[in-house]
């Protein structure tokens, strides 16, 4: 591993990580980036592909995930991958997605230099939009950053205040705020040969071992897994087809979630296909069954249906849940879901890019207990 | 109504229950049921599939969310599949559906995996029997009451 570090001028984090990311970019070592940058409007920061250095603008610490930047990497890589390298600034929930989709053979690595960014959380797009204190999102966070104070925390994703995870794995090159003093400096580390290769020719100034970070991220994991914990135990209650179904009630079965799920990648989703287009009188028919039902139909098909199909890689970035035009608070639901149902199988998603999905494997010599008495 | 009254009604409940039977092995051990004359619950609805492997847990979901008060999926043994890894497959599946049923807490008991043999009609018949009484007990799903899924 390689330690490096940005120092801050002027107590300008974004500022700072630019001037590293311009010079890596006219470097020559990739051919563009993909990085959030703030729309002209400044109203709302997306995901951008730049090669030209001098229309530079972007904004990594932009508290906001507008869509999944993993399905972004696979509309690029899945029918050619690049042939010179492209860097992409990355949250650790869409790097993971990403390595999904890449065992789901929806998208490549070649060629593509994972910048991984540690996440102190996002703010729902809305929120991010009308942000209603009287700094921009960023500054309003770097200072809740830098007091040590949790007073952005109200404005988190859901998903965001019990990640599992913000610091990125399998990143070529991190980002890191965690252990650093950011009114003065940034950790750069070098996780990989392509990584380590790239910051060799960057004027960078050369750091010893993070001990730092490593205390920071440790003490950064267990807090997490603390909250996870009072979330999962407070969400326990959520039993029961009474409850499930009161739970669902607003879904008009819009299939917003699955749009924005970076796992849900199917073409041809099952639940947009012919098998829900029926004559009249199978609807009528199924109408005989309990007297009434409700219309659109199938909406809680479609909610544990595609809980079935992806929850062993949901990576819960709760883009679902920003997606719901009628706010289900979805991660109520696929957080306690993705726990149990990763630990049944001692999976993963994200982790290791060699593990199989745990759905296309199988040994002879497990479950033995199921099918047989 | 006692409670004893009550549990009488649920005793004499008929379960209804949903079978996905595969083509190779547990639907012709259905057939050698009927064909050797061994009695079993009418209770079973059965559907023939070429594979247990091929049931996708939305079948199942589906069955239960339209009131079936139980799902039986049979299977070739393991090791014995037609298509060599399909009930492996479909044991995982399974363990997937039950760990989110669970989860939810929507009555995995309802839904039964179990490998029958061609040549096991009595297995079958046995089976269906023992789900039977199974559903029975637990009684009507109350799934099916909903109508606003």
């Amino acid at each position: 591993m390689t330690h490096k570090v940005i120092k801050v001028k002027d107590n300008d984090v974004v500022g700072s990580t630019n001037d590293f990311l311009r010079n890596l970019l006219s470097s020559g070592k990739i051919q563009a980036l993909l990085v959030p940058q703030n729309t002209p409007s400044k109203k709302v920061a997306f995901p951008v592909l730049i090669s030209d250095p001098k229309k530079f603008h972007a904004d990594i610490v932009a508290p906001i995930l507008p869509a999944s930047t993993a399905t972004i990497v696979s509309k690029m890589t899945k029918v050619q991958p690049p042939s010179k390298p492209i860097g992409v600034v990355m949250r650790s929930c869409q790097i993971r997605a990403l390595i999904e989709l890449v065992k789901l053979n929806q998208a490549s690595l070649t060629n593509i230099v994972i910048i991984g960014v540690d996440c102190p959380g996002t703010f729902p797009i809305n929120t991010y939009t009308e942000f209603p204190e009287k700094k921009t999102p960023t500054q309003f966070l770097l200072e809740a950053w830098t007091k040590k104070s949790d007073e952005a925390e109200k404005y988190f994703r859901s998903a965001c205040r019990v990640c599992k995870d913000p610091i990125p794995t399998n990143a070529d090159i991190i980002l890191g705020f965690y252990g650093a003093d950011i009114e003065k400096e940034i950790i750069v580390e070098a996780h990989s040969e392509v990584g380590k290769n790239i910051l060799k020719e960057l004027p960078l100034e050369d750091e010893e071992e993070w001990k730092s970070r490593e205390k920071a991220v440790k003490e950064l994991r267990e807090e997490k897994a603390k909250k996870r914990a009072v979330f999962l135990k407070e969400k326990e209650g959520l039993k029961g087809i009474d409850k499930v179904s009161e739970f669902f009630d607003k879904c008009v079965n819009c299939h917003n979630c699955r749009q924005a799920c970076p796992i849900c990648y199917c073409k041809e989703c099952l639940f947009d296909s012919s098998v829900f287009d029926a004559e009249a009188y199978k609807f009528l028919r199924r109408a005989e069954i309990k007297g009434l039902f409700k219309m659109p139909n199938d909406a809680l098909l479609f909610q544990l249906g595609r809980m079935n199909h992806m929850i062993l890689s949901c990576v819960e970035c709760g883009l679902c849940e920003q997606a719901c035009p009628n706010n289900i608070p979805l991660m109520d639901v696929f957080i306690p879901a993705a726990e149990n149902a990763q630990k049944e199988f001692d999976y993963q998603p994200g982790k290791d890019i060699k593990e199989k999905i745990p759905m296309i494997v199988y040994r002879e010599d497990e479950f033995l207990e199921v099918g047989e008495k | 109504m006692s409670e004893e009254k009550k549990d009488h009604k649920k005793e004499d409940f008929e379960p209804k229950i949903v079978g996905f039977l595969c083509n190779w092995c547990s639907y012709a051990g259905a057939d050698l049921a009927g064909t050797s004359r061994i009695q079993y619950p009418p209770n079973v609805r059965i559907i023939r599939v070429m594979c247990s492997g091929s049931v996708d847990s939305m079948y199942i979901l589906r069955a239960l969310l339209e009131g079936a008060d139980g799902v039986f999926v049979g299977g070739c043994h393991p090791g014995d599949c037609h298509y060599i890894d399909g009930n492996y497959k479909a044991r995982r599946r399974m363990v997937l559906l039950e760990n989110i049923l669970g989860t939810l807490g929507l009555e995995k008991e309802r839904v039964w995996l179990r490998w029958i043999s061609a040549s096991e009609g009595q297995k079958f018949a046995d089976t269906m029997k023992e789900m039977t009484e199974a559903v029975r007990k637990l009684g009507p799903s109350p799934i099916a009451k909903h109508w606003n899924l």
